[in-house]
Order: C-alpha cells, then structure tokens, then sequence
C-alpha cells in the first residue's frame, strides 16, 4: 500500500431521485488485508450511515456485494484494496433498476429465471434416481453460480442493446438443466429464438468477471449455440438424429 | 435505416469504422499478393498456403471467421462491441446498433461446423507436404525447412481439433455418457479435447502467426536468403 489513508468515492442516490446521481468522497484509514467492502462499511459505521449497500457473507459466497469497482464489475468483499490503488469508486451494477446508492434491484433476473422451462425427469424411472458422476460432472459447475449477477451486468448486450437476450446467468441455468442426464425437455431452440441467445456475441465478458470462475461462455453459452445450431442449421445431423430415434422406436 | 438493407448488411458494417477498413484492406492486399506473387514451391517446399490448392483458401479462411476464439477477438478489437469489458472503456453504448450473430451476415456463424469438416479434410496434406518435403530428391534429407512445416502442420491439427463445434459433436450435445455403448471411453475423449479446447484461442493465434511465418520463411527461400539449412541427408 502507498499510503495509510484510501480515497473512496461512493457513488449517491436516492430512490426515485430525477438527478444522475453524485460521488461522496471519504478518506478511508487502511488496514492489513483491508476489502472495498470493509472501507464501504468503514465509512457507513464511522462517517455517513445513510449510504444503503447490500452485503451479507462478506466471504464471496453469497454474491450480495456486487458492484462496479473502478468501473469493473466485482465483489465488494473479494476486492482488495491493495489491488487497485489509494483512489476507488464504487458504483451500483448499471444493468439493473436503481434503488438507493448502492443498491440496486435484481428482482427481474428472478422473473427471467421462472420462465425457462422447469426440469421434466424421464417417465418411468424408478427411485431413488441412479445417476452416474460421469453425467453430472458439467452440469456441477453451473450449481457454483451464487447469483451475483456480475455477469449480466458485464454483459454489453444487457446493458446497452437489447432486453431480449436473457443473459449469461440464465444461459447457465438453462443449460445445467439441459445437460442433466434425466431431463427430457430441449432449450436451445427456444434460447436462441426468443431467449436472445444469437445477440450473444462471444467476447467472453461475463466468463472474465465471474468470481466462482464458471466458464460461462465456454461451457454453457457455446453449447447452448451448439445444440440450438443442431436442431436449425445441421441438416446432416437432423437427419442422423431422425434416423437414431426411428431405431430406437423400432427396437422396443 | 431501411429495414431491407438492415436484413442483409448489419449495423457494425455501416457505421465509421477504420478498423474494419483497415482489416478489409490487409486481407485484400495479401489475397493479391498470394495471386501476384505466387510461391507455390520451392525445393520440395510446399507453401501451406497453396496446400493443396489456393481454391480451399476461402473454406480455409471462413473457418478461422467463423471460429468462437476470433469472434471473440473481432467483436471486441474490430467492431467495438464491446472494446474492452470495464464498463466504461466498453466504448459500447445505446446509441449504436447492434445485430450481434441474428442479421444475415453474421449468421454465417453458425456454419462454422460445416468449415471444421472442410478443415480436417485439408489437415492430412500438410503432413503429406512435410513428407514430401523429406524426400523430394528421393534419399530422406532432413532440413530447416522440413521441421518447420511439420511444427506447423501439429499447430494447425491442435488448433482444429481444439475447436468448440468439434467439442460439441464429440460430446457437447451429449447428456447421459453412460446410457451409450462406449459412453465412458467417449466422455475420456470429450474430457481431452475440452482441455484442449480451454487452450483453443492461444492455438489460434499461435497457428496463425505461425503459417503466415511458414510463407513468409518460403518467400525469402524464394528470394536467396541462405536461411534454410541441412540437418541430415540418408541415401
């Protein structure tokens, strides 16, 4: 650290306020190990306590502290100071309605969430369901999401172009539903079609802010693309897959 | 803007954009090149490029196009969509349109399966050019020359087979490995190539900017330079 003191801008509105907002600035005292969020709550305990921020876990896990540090979405409480300078800003995530300084309201991710098609298991199976690791092992990855939404506020289509696409938080949920071993329904279709997944241009943003280190764009969004491109542009594989399925009806 | 035309050529292409001049003019240059000034072969040499013909070239380079680890690098670097993830050097805004891979043009996308399978086709003639390159005076002579088209042609093989499509159809569209016969033998490959696949856009840009060095080693072959050197002749 260069210095014992940070400058902490915090970014202030208030609900329903007609301004674009302000900056506060604060001398913040550092200490060993020190977060953004700790200097937030520095300044929220000892100098202004009517700057409204949302934490929770202050460990990473719970994913209530994002904001945009530096103009850079992250978690409050994994960002050191020491990483990025004695000058800091905090800003809310712009992708979502403002609320109060800080804080901003996710509620339209939950909405987003109901309407992807739920998990339909395979009739007849007996339980307790018998699923190999082998199966499982990529779906896993998506269940670390802790629901920051760092990544649809990273998302330039999100924030500047369209309110179709649906977004990389949900891509991943579709698509852990997708490569369960017992589900039976498909969403790549309707993802790419109504869900916006085609206005997703691939720049790997929402992967690079992601602090449980999910590879978004690799392991859920490409997919996704893929099956959809099976089913819409491969006529070979169309084919192939007819073919299979009049096998399989003929074998029973 | 016309909606007619918006189908067809999207927003990114009719906004100022000298990057995208200044791309459309590099490639322009080196196709003439390629046509003008042809080095087809030269001592058993076989330019990658003319291997093993120019006319795959434009399969060839509508792979790399349409390739997930360049759209990547394009979106960002050429169209600015966005320039860089921080918010607010994204230089994105709501002002500009945007069509990302729906309008006609970029689409093309997602046939990128389609020039994967142009594209294992033509790996197996950059080996047979290294082949020929050991023997084309009949003893086996090992030169300079020779090891570098063969460290170009494992570069090139890497990079392909390290492509999203492929992962996709060797295991992505795949739900329940167990449920196949040679499901857990199919998902040990699908593991492989996806470690592969995690290095995929470093071996784009490593087998790009080797190839253009492999044409660019042969044009100075083809201009006199005493760069190539003989290792080992075998009679």
């Amino acid at each position: 650290m260069h210095s014992d003191t940070v400058k902490l801008k915090i970014f202030r509105k208030d609900h329903g306020e007609k301004s674009p907002g302000r900056h506060d600035e604060f001398e913040v005292p550092v200490t060993e190990g020190m977060s953004v969020l700790d200097a937030v709550n520095y300044v929220v305990e000892n100098i202004d306590s009517t700057i409204s921020v949302r934490w929770n876990c202050k460990a990473a896990h719970c994913g209530s502290c994002a904001a945009e540090i530096n103009n850079y979405p992250r978690l409050m409480c994994k960002t050191r100071i020491d990483d990025i300078g004695a000058e800091i800003t905090v800003n809310p995530m712009g992708a979502f309605p403002h609320v109060k300084d800080l804080v901003t309201d996710l509620s339209g991710n939950f909405e987003i969430d109901r309407n992807i098609p739920e998990f339909k298991p395979k009739k007849g199976i007996e339980l307790p369901w018998n699923i190999k690791e082998q199966d499982v092992t990529r779906a896993q990855e998506f269940r670390k999401c802790i629901e920051c939404f760092l990544c649809m506020d990273v998302c330039h289509v999100i924030r500047n172009h369209s309110s179709k696409y649906i977004g990389p938080r949900h891509i991943i949920k579709a698509a852990a539903l997708d490569m369960h071993p017992l589900d039976t329904v498909d969403r790549s279709v309707s993802l790419m079609n109504d869900k916006g997944l085609s206005l997703c241009n691939v720049t790997k943003c929402c992967q690079e802010v992601c602090p449980e280190h999910i590879k978004i764009t690799d392991n859920a969004i490409i997919p996704e693309k893929e099956r959809a491109i099976d089913k819409m542009y491969d006529p070979a594989l169309m084919l192939f897959d007819k073919l299979k399925a009049i096998g399989k009806s003929g074998s029973r | 803007m016309n909606k007619a035309i918006k189908k067809y050529i999207p927003a990114e292409f009719l906004e100022f954009n000298p990057r995208l001049y200044a791309f459309i003019l590099i490639i322009a240059i080196a196709v003439i090149a390629f046509f003008i000034f042809p080095v087809k072969e030269l001592n058993g040499y076989i330019d990658p490029f003319y291997s093993p013909t120019i006319l795959v070239l434009p399969f060839v380079g509508l792979y790399r196009l349409t390739c997930y680890a360049y759209r990547k690098d394009y979106n960002k670097h050429i169209f600015k969509h966005p320039l860089a993830c921080p918010v607010v050097e994204s230089m994105d805004s709501k002002k500009r349109e945007y069509s990302g891979e729906t309008s006609a043009i970029f689409k093309i996308e997602n046939m990128h399966r389609y020039f994967l399978y142009a594209a294992i086709i033509i790996l197996p003639f950059f080996f047979y050019d290294v082949y020929t390159s050991l023997f084309y005076t009949g003893a086996f002579v090992l030169r300079l020359g020779s090891i570098i088209l063969a460290i170009n042609a494992v570069l090139l093989t890497l990079y392909v087979f390290s492509c999203h499509s492929l992962r996709s159809l060797i295991g992505g569209r795949t739900d329940c490995f167990s449920c196949l016969n040679g499901g857990t033998l199919r998902k040990k490959i699908y593991n492989k190539q996806s470690w592969l696949n995690a290095h995929h856009e470093e071996l784009a840009w490593i087998s790009l900017i080797f190839i253009i060095f492999v044409d660019l080693y042969l044009r100075g072959l083809a201009a006199g330079m005493p760069i190539d050197f003989t290792f080992m002749v075998i009679h």
